[in-house]
This record gives C-alpha cells, structure tokens and sequence, in this order.
C-alpha cells in the first residue's frame, strides 16, 4: 500500500514536477526570468488562455469539447467594447461580453445535449457563425479609442495587475465548482461514463447545460481581458485559440476520453506553456523554434503521463476500459476520483 | 477530352482574335467575334471582385470601398466574393466567376502562386481580369492596381535614416513567413535603413504575423530582456501599435520611436498623440478608384492595358490631422 501511494502521489504531481523543471531551467538561462516584472508578464500573457481552458477543460471532463471558444471570445469582446464605447458603463460591457458568450455556449449546449449532435461538429458551427457575426458587427474593421476599457486587462490593484487577480478568483471558483459540488461531481461522471452516470441518477442533459453555461462565462471574460489588454476590439481576434485552449488541460494530464483531469493540472499546463514562451523570447528564440518546442511539449507531457501509468493501470488515457465503471454521484472528492480512474 | 480540348481551342482563338482587333484599335470589322468579344458594349458590366479575405480588416477596408466606388459608376454592377484566406476556396471563387460568365473579374490574390492557373483561365476565356494588392506577375493578358510595398516601406525606412539615434537597438516585427508586401517591406527596411546604419544594433526580430497581441506579447518579453530600446521597426501599424502598448507608462520606454506601413486609423491617431513615429500610407479608396477606373475603361475599350501603382504618401506629425478628419469622416475614427 504505501509503495502503491508513492507512484500515485508521483504520477498525480509529474506535471507540477515538470512545470518546477521547466521554471528552474528558465531562472538559470535568463537572469531576467525570475524578477517580479516578468513574473506578472507571464501572468499577465496566460491569463487570457488559461481562462478559456479551464471552459475547455471542463467540457472535455464531461466528455464534450469547444472548438468556438475562439470566435465567441472575439464576438463576446467586441460586443463588450462596442457597448462599452456607448454606454460608458464598464459592468454592463461586463455582462454584455458574457451574455454573448453564455448565448453561443446556450446554443451548442441545446444542440449537443438535447439534440444529441456531436459536441465537434457543433461547436465547429458555432465557430463560424460567431466569427461571421463579428465581423458582420464592425465590418471586418477594428474598433478603436476604447477609453477606460483597458483597465481590466492593463489596469493593477495595488501591485497586482487586474488580468491575474481575475484568473485568481476564476481558478479559485472552478476548483470549487469541480471538487466541492454536486454539479462537478456529475461532469466527471458524466465524461467518464454517460449511460452509468444516467443510471445512477444524474441528469444528464442538464450537466451539459452547465458546463457549457460555465464554458460561456469564462469565454465571455476572456473576451473582455482580451480587448482590453490589446486596447482594441479586434473581429480577428483569438484564431487558433481553441486549440491552445484545449493544449494546456491536455498537458495538465485532462483525458480526452473524459473523466479524468484538474483544475490544478490545466494551471500546470497553461504555465508550461507560458514560461516556454516567455522564456524563449526573452533568450531570443525565434518563433518557427517555439513552434516545434511547443509541439514537443504537448508529446512529451503526453506520452510521458500515459508512460507512467502504464502498469499500475490497464486503462489508458485514450478511450478507457474504465468506461464500464460508473463513478457514483457522491463519490469522493472527483480531483481524487479523477486521477484514480487512472491508478486502478 | 476532346471536346475539352476543342472548346479551350475556340475560346482562346476568339480571346486571340478579341485581344488583336482590340490591339490594333478596330473597333468594328470582323462581325463573326463580336459575340465573344469581351469588349461589347453593354449597358451594364458585371464585375466580380475576389477578395482576399474579409476577415482581414485592411481587405475589408478594401472590398468597402471597391463597392462605395463601383456605386460611382452607372454601368457597373460590383459582386464581391470572399476567398477566405484559402487558396482553395479563392481558386474556387476565380473558376465561378468564369462559369458565371462576368465581364470582368478583379482579384486580390491569396497567394499569387495559387492562384496563377486560375488567372489564366479568367484572360483564357476573354474575361477583363485585373489583380490588385498584390499584383500578380506572370500572366500575360492580366492588368493591374497596386502599391509598391517595397516603396511604403522604403519612404518610411528613409525618414527613420535621421531620426533613430547613433548607436540605437531596434527590435524589428514582420509578417507571416512568405508574404509578398512583408518581405518587400522588410527588404526596403534593410536596403533603405539597415545597410546604411550600421551602427543600429538589431537586439530582437520576429514574425507576429500582423497581429496586434502577437506584438504585445513580444515586445512586454523583449522590453524585460532589452531595457534599452531605442526603436520600433515594424512591417504594418496593428503590429506597431501592439508593441507600443507593451511599453505604455514603462520606464525607460518613454521616448520610443516606433515605425509602422499602412496608415490605419490607429495608426493615425497614435501618431497624432506623439506615440508612434512615421507610417506611410497604403491607400484602399485610391486602390478602389483605380480599380474601378481602370476596370471600366478596359471593359468599354478605353484602354487596353492597365497597370498603376497608387502613391505611399508618409504620415507622421505634421500631417496625420489631416487623415485623422478622413478617417473620421469615413466613420474610421470617432469624433
């Protein structure tokens, strides 16, 4: 048993293990690394991302994915701005970049969870349509002269800039949301094993409905730190996001099978992938380099996570034999039930 | 095959017969071409404008004015269609132009390459065809309405020559890898500017791929690795205006000099405000008139070959009001 808790404890940190390595490294090969300013850069950088990953992420629990995050973040952003430049009420451009993107999140979950269409083919829609929709709004131009807009994504409170106090508070309130509620326990269960969660009692349809719900929230306020941070309402913005969205909770060791994955894991990732960036900047590194990095990060992360839970586990993290096990509704705490869907 | 074969035969023999009565100015003669003439005169011309991609805000900018324009012109009726950034989907949208038989067609390549055969068939089949930003070279038949890039980049390149200090570090951004107006803009930098200072120090260059948060990101990285940086040197404003918010209110920064090409309304403004330095401007409603202009005179035989450049006139502090007062009275710029 306590050999059987030690490979447990090291697999379940491997990420943390190899976001430190990646950290020390950074501080040895550039003395700029480690100060206070580029800290709060790198923070400032992955904020935006590492929001629409948690949405990412809790979607993939589920068993579903977002393949619009990208476009609804640049429609709900530019909506945001534009009504910001009319009203000059900064709470209300808030709720309007949201409202637009729960309404899209509203639309994909209606069609995956009650028209039962896949989640990909969906979402690929909808990344059309909000595309489209933007650009219909400016007419493919950029809006500019946003005014005290920018505060949310340039702005600081006391020493700490207003993007990373958000991404705080928001990674603070999905770990809550995945780990000490109902709702979190059921997307677990629902991505792990939809009919055995079913037969267990959990509404399926309607942890659908919530997830994208959240998936729309954290879209709509990436938007808004977007624009913000650019100083501009940009319809071009955030192409390729939903894939960088979807890298940092893979990294982070989410499943894409469904059913396994953490909040702490994603933060993991979405900083991997940050500190690389950073760092490779910072020493110079051009960017067709940080392309092929980048890709062999996710691999590595990848192979290396399913590599070391071989052997302890016959469930691989592709499609898993561990579908024929229903996760009850009030299991343990799903971070633990997650990971241990792996370890059994 | 054969009847492939046959009918590319015919086409291009009336394009040829077409093509040389018009060469030699007869305009009446030989009454058996004249229903596959390109140039009868019709009542209404319809013209297919192929976009480059709508999503991109400058080929936006540009299909706005192409239609503004086209509205000037009685006899002509102006579809636009979106290639989406996808030679496919532009190849695509050439070909339906051709099937649908359109008077003329204009085309903003994707990619000049790509989308060359498909040109060729556009002349091939006697249809008016003229490429515009960029112009694509190659096709014989084909006319065209551009701006130099090398020139834009070139004229803003040359005020930087007295402007950026002895000794100065630069960080330079371009745009995706094989783009036409960035290499030559970047070329233009390197002849105009680099070569003949080299005491200016290159301390960070990278592709941000035109993007504004590209830029951002870059330069809040180099700005940390570099505190000392003197320039800005970047291939179009979206890019120089990202990089230039990474430095607002940073010391250190204050007195950074930052060029750009393009003269968006952003840039206009940053320029008016102190921030930016210099851009050199790429004109889509000069682009637009040309096109229409020389669009009608080749359709009703006014010309028979057009090919103009518009101008890239410099932006800087003297003068950005009076683009701010255009933009604003496009509805570019608030009020």
């Amino acid at each position: 048993m306590p050999s059987k808790l030690k490979n447990f404890e090291l697999s379940r940190y491997s990420i943390f293990i190899i976001l430190v390595v990646v950290f020390v490294a950074a501080s040895f090969l550039s003395p700029n690394f480690l100060s206070g300013d580029n800290m709060f850069n790198v923070l400032r950088q992955v904020a935006v991302i590492t929001i629409l990953a948690y949405g990412a992420m809790t979607l993939i629990i589920g068993g579903m994915i977002d393949l619009s995050a990208g476009a609804v973040m640049a429609f709900a952003g530019v909506a945001s701005v534009i009504v910001y430049k009319s009203s000059n009420n900064m709470l209300l451009a808030v709720l309007v970049g949201i409202a637009v993107g729960v309404a899209c999140n509203l639309v994909n979950a209606f069609l995956v969870a009650t028209l039962r269409t896949p989640a990909f083919i969906v979402t690929l829609g909808m990344m059309l349509m909000a595309r489209g929709a933007v650009l219909e709004l400016t007419q493919g131009q950029n809006v500019l002269q946003l005014g005290d807009f920018i505060l949310i994504g340039q702005g600081n409170l006391g020493w700490m800039p207003i993007p990373v106090l958000i991404l705080i508070v928001i990674t603070a309130v999905i770990w809550y949301l995945m780990n000490q509620t109902r709702y979190g326990r059921s997307v677990y269960a629902v991505g792990g094993n939809e009919e055995a969660a079913r037969a267990a009692g959990i509404a399926v349809e309607r942890v659908k409905y919530q997830a994208f719900l959240v998936n729309g929230v954290l879209v709509g306020i990436a938007g808004v730190i977007f624009m913000s941070r650019v100083n501009a309402g940009l319809p071009n913005a955030g192409i390729g996001y939903e894939l960088q969205a979807i890298t940092a909770p893979i990294i982070g060791g989410t499943s894409f099978s469904g059913g396994v994955g953490t909040v702490f894991g994603t933060l993991a990732g979405a900083l991997i992938v940050g500190v690389l960036g950073n760092i490779m900047n910072l020493v110079g590194v051009g960017s067709y380099i940080q392309q092929i990095v980048m890709g062999l990060i996710i691999v590595v992360a990848v192979a290396y996570d399913v590599f070391s839970k071989r052997g302890k586990a016959k469930t691989t993290i592709l499609k898993s034999t561990s579908k024929g096990e229903p996760k009850p509704p009030e299991g343990k705490a799903p971070a633990t039930s997650g990971a241990s869907t792996l370890e059994q | 095959m054969k009847n492939f074969t046959r009918r590319t035969f015919a086409f291009s023999t009336a394009a040829a017969v077409a093509f040389s009565l018009v060469g030699c100015s007869v305009t009446t003669g030989n009454p058996g071409s004249s229903d596959t003439a390109p140039r009868e005169q019709k009542d209404e011309y319809r013209v297919a404008y192929i976009a480059r991609a709508q999503a991109d805000s400058f080929a936006a900018w540009l299909a706005d004015e192409m239609q503004d324009e086209a509205a000037n012109y009685e006899d002509l009726k102006l579809e636009v269609f979106d290639g989406q950034a996808d030679d496919e989907i532009e190849n695509r949208m050439i070909e339906n132009a051709i099937a649908n038989k359109f008077d003329a067609i204009i085309i903003q390549a994707n990619n000049a390459d790509a989308q060359i055969p498909y040109i060729q068939q556009a002349v091939d089949a006697g249809i008016v065809t003229i490429t515009t930003n960029p112009r694509v070279e190659g096709v014989d038949g084909t006319n065209s309405v551009d701006a130099n890039p090398y020139d834009q980049g070139a004229i803003v390149a040359q005020t930087a020559l007295e402007q950026i200090p002895e000794g100065a570090n630069v960080v330079v951004l371009n745009g995706p890898a094989g783009n036409f107006h960035s290499t030559e803009r970047r070329n233009a930098w390197e002849k105009e500017f680099f070569e003949k200072r080299p005491d200016v120090k290159i301390v960070a260059e990278d592709t941000a791929n035109w993007n504004k948060d590209e830029a951002l990101t870059l330069m809040e990285d180099w700005s940390l690795a570099n505190p000392k940086i003197d320039a800005i040197v970047s291939v179009n404003d979206n890019m120089a205006s990202g990089a230039l918010e990474a430095v607002k209110g940073k010391s250190g920064f204050e007195g950074i000099l930052a060029y750009g090409v393009d003269g968006t309304p952003e840039a206009t403004l940053l320029i008016q405000e102190g921030k930016m330095t210099a851009t050199s401007l790429q004109d889509a409603g000069e682009l637009a008139q040309l096109n229409m202009k020389a669009v009608h005179d080749l359709l009703t035989g006014a010309e028979e070959e057009v090919n103009v450049n518009v101008g890239n006139p410099l932006i800087t502090k003297d003068n950005a009001q009076e683009y701010i007062d255009l933009y604003t009275e496009a509805g570019l710029i608030d009020n």
